[in-house]
């Protein structure tokens, strides 16, 4: 047999490379495409990677057990992560990816609600609509927060904190049970959607619904602002008694760092959601001491404890309110597939994806890692296609995340 | 509203030193070789990082940490002189540019990747309560910031005006063709100028780590804007005008975001880093060299 001559082997090397992604997958070969879109460089990176490893650890498992049953035959997830770097540009360059080289049935992500929103706006609004030209791609999002991003397509659905229920529970939570503590302050990033929806979109409306307590102070800074200095002693003069920080680590840490310093001493703190995370625990454990956070997920059951320890085990994922609805969302979206009747084939990819998403539309209640969810259907008046599921309290002792609240049923797994 | 603003003029005049000395490393640079180096950030990051590996794994005592994190802003210092200046000829001013913000993004993303994203927590030798100054607090770690910057400027002015590489350093930096030709090693005076800069980042690492809490990836981006900003308030190339820029951005931003809140802070010191550009396009103390 004639040799390849070193011509011959780099024009091969050159044709392999070129050679389009989709060629190698689909069902004749075996494996079913599944995307994410996260931010896995920059400062958001640690919500991404985490989400990234929980979806992982999902997949491993399908294919561990054998793959996804489509048309008759087994065939394996594969993961097609792209980093939107919490950019929205980035985030829009990432979409078109998935959808139309990737090739992919679904995607998780994205991680942040300022990548989440223009992202979004390029799915098709109308389902069925021919003259709609927007991206016909499931999103099954597991950690973009920010409230009321779902109706932006029907092609979007969240498994995401409810936060205006969050809050909601939680003042009245204050009202009831903390009745001496009347007096509050607040402090939220000026620039990261989610924080500033929280404050805007969940706790001002709480606090005004409920009607109890005062709010004496309220500043803000920027998510990755490292001084706090002047917004710290305005909270020293103010001087309340539950302070809400509805800031994410990077400025949550060095505040109470600031608030320490200042000798700031509020009965109770409440952080954002995002907070109940290994994230602050590695960043500053000591000043966290205390800090409560609604969260929907704590490793409270067996399951939870093991997919907790195997995800960072493997991935060094961080088990966390963001990232374990991602293991949720493949493990629901698998048996989805089975049940759909795809074809799994690149002709077929559009009318695929709009069969899982009809399906997904119908699918109610599951079970999610530490109980039950609903995913609300799609003429749901006030948060269509957004779930509701168990909310915890959780609390920072010694350095670890503790529970502080759980409804009844759950202490009770 | 008299003692409001006083007290946070002292902190921005202490939060600025911090500013200073970051505009100090910039400057230094730039004043001797005319060209920017926009990894600095990332190298301040990465010794505040790297810092911490004698802490973690045997709880090493501060000076230590302090003395791992010069000598790694050293060798990353000079990785970068190699790979970003060293072959680039005269002439191509905006080759070495691009290529720090490769740099940059490379060295940060190195990090990211090798500590998962995460922050770390950054303990602090000063302790974490205020010190009561009659009725100012004053943070401990924000007066040994103004410490380790009058001390730092006032050891890198003896080394310019008071020794032979000071003296090679402002040869170089006034008409480097010339120095060459009386003997001056330009190559060599790059590098150690590079040395010095980078352990001007080790120092700067620290504390920029200290006062946060933690060691973070965005630091490098923090730093990078903060000192590219006064740098050019302060004048290209003039230390004197890096420490007055300093000094005047942090005294800025304390009195913006305490009178009409963080949102305002930035167009607040930008509007009038746009007015003083304006009306002395050179900065504040604007001049040629070092």
């Amino acid at each position: 047999m004639r040799r390849m001559t070193g011509l011959q082997v780099i024009a091969l090397a050159v044709a392999l490379l070129l050679v389009p992604a989709w060629a190698v997958a689909f069902q004749n070969e075996g494996t079913l495409r599944i995307g994410g879109m996260w931010a896995l460089s920059g400062g958001a990176a640690f919500f991404g990677k985490a989400a990234l490893g929980l979806g992982t650890l999902a997949v491993d498992e399908i294919n561990e057990a054998g793959g996804v049953t489509v048309g008759g035959k087994k065939v394996k997830l594969t993961m097609h992560p792209q980093d939107d770097a919490c950019n929205a540009e980035q985030g829009l360059a990432a979409v078109r990816r998935l959808a139309t080289v990737d090739k992919v049935l679904f995607s998780l992500g994205p991680t942040c609600s300022s990548v989440a929103e223009p992202v979004f706006g390029t799915l098709q609004k109308k389902l069925g609509d021919a003259g709609d030209t927007g991206l016909q791609l499931l999103f099954f999002t597991d950690t973009a927060t920010k409230f009321g991003l779902a109706k932006l397509s029907p092609w979007v659905f969240r498994n995401t904190p409810d936060e205006p229920a969050m809050y909601d529970f939680i003042v009245k939570y204050l009202k009831e049970n903390r009745p001496e503590l009347k007096t509050v302050m607040v402090s939220y990033e000026s620039d990261f959607a989610h924080s500033a929806a929280t404050w805007k979109g969940a706790l001002e409306p709480a606090l005004k619904k409920h009607g109890y307590h005062q709010v004496v102070e309220v500043v803000d800074w920027k998510w990755l602002d490292t001084e706090m200095g002047a917004q710290v002693t305005k909270l020293r003069r103010a001087n309340a008694d539950v302070y809400f920080a509805l800031a994410h680590t990077t400025s949550m840490c060095p505040s109470l760092k600031e608030m320490k310093s200042q000798r700031v001493k509020p009965k109770l703190i409440f952080g954002i959601t995002s907070l109940a995370g290994t994230e602050v625990l590695l960043n500053c454990p000591d000043l966290a001491e205390g800090v409560v956070s609604p969260t929907n997920f704590a490793p409270i059951n067996a399951r939870a404890k093991q997919i907790a320890d195997k995800s960072w085990e493997k991935y060094k994922a961080d088990s966390n309110i963001h990232s374990v609805p991602a293991y949720e969302n493949v493990h629901l979206i698998k048996g989805l597939i089975e049940k759909a009747g795809l074809t799994n084939t690149e002709d077929t990819l559009l009318q695929d994806r709009r069969k899982v998403r009809d399906l997904l539309a119908k699918v109610g209640t599951f079970q999610g890692v530490i109980g039950k969810i609903t995913l609300n259907p799609e003429d749901h008046p006030v948060k269509p296609r957004d779930v509701d599921k168990d909310m915890l309290l959780v609390q920072v002792k010694s350095a670890k995340w503790t529970v502080f609240w759980a409804p009844p049923h759950l202490k009770q797994n | 509203m008299f003692f409001d603003a006083a007290e946070q003029f002292i902190n921005g005049v202490m939060y600025g030193s911090l500013y200073a000395l970051i505009g100090g490393g910039f400057t230094i640079l730039f004043g001797v070789m005319r060209r920017f180096n926009m990894a600095y950030g990332a190298t301040i990051m990465a010794a505040a990082y790297v810092s911490l590996v004698p802490l973690y794994l045997f709880r090493a005592p501060f000076w230590l940490m302090v003395l791992t994190g010069l000598a790694a802003a050293i060798l990353i210092g000079l990785l970068v002189e190699f790979c970003c200046f060293r072959f680039i000829k005269k002439g191509h001013e905006l080759a070495p540019l691009v290529a720090t913000i490769g740099m940059l993004i490379a060295i940060t993303e190195a990090i990211v990747h090798a500590t998962d994203a995460a922050g770390l927590k950054y303990p602090s030798p000063f302790g974490d309560e205020s010190l009561e100054l009659g009725r100012f607090l004053v943070r401990p770690d924000y007066l040994a910031v103004l410490v380790a910057g009058v001390l730092c400027f006032t050891l890198i002015f003896l080394l310019l005006y008071k020794t032979r590489l000071g003296r090679a350093m402002r040869a170089v930096a006034e008409r480097p063709e010339a120095a060459q030709i009386l003997g001056v090693s330009v190559q060599r005076v790059n590098v150690l100028t590079f040395v010095l800069t980078s352990a001007l980042a080790g120092v700067i690492g620290f504390f920029a780590a200290v006062s946060v809490g933690s060691a973070r990836p965005d630091i490098a981006a923090f730093v990078t804007g903060k000192g590219l900003v006064v740098m050019v308030l302060g004048g290209l190339g003039s230390l004197p005008g890096a420490i007055v820029g300093g000094l005047v951005l942090g005294v800025l931003e304390f009195q913006a975001t305490w009178f009409l809140g963080a949102s305002y802070r930035d167009i607040l010191a930008f509007l009038i880093l746009f007015v003083i550009l304006v009306f002395r396009p050179r900065g504040l103390l604007g001049a040629r060299t070092t």
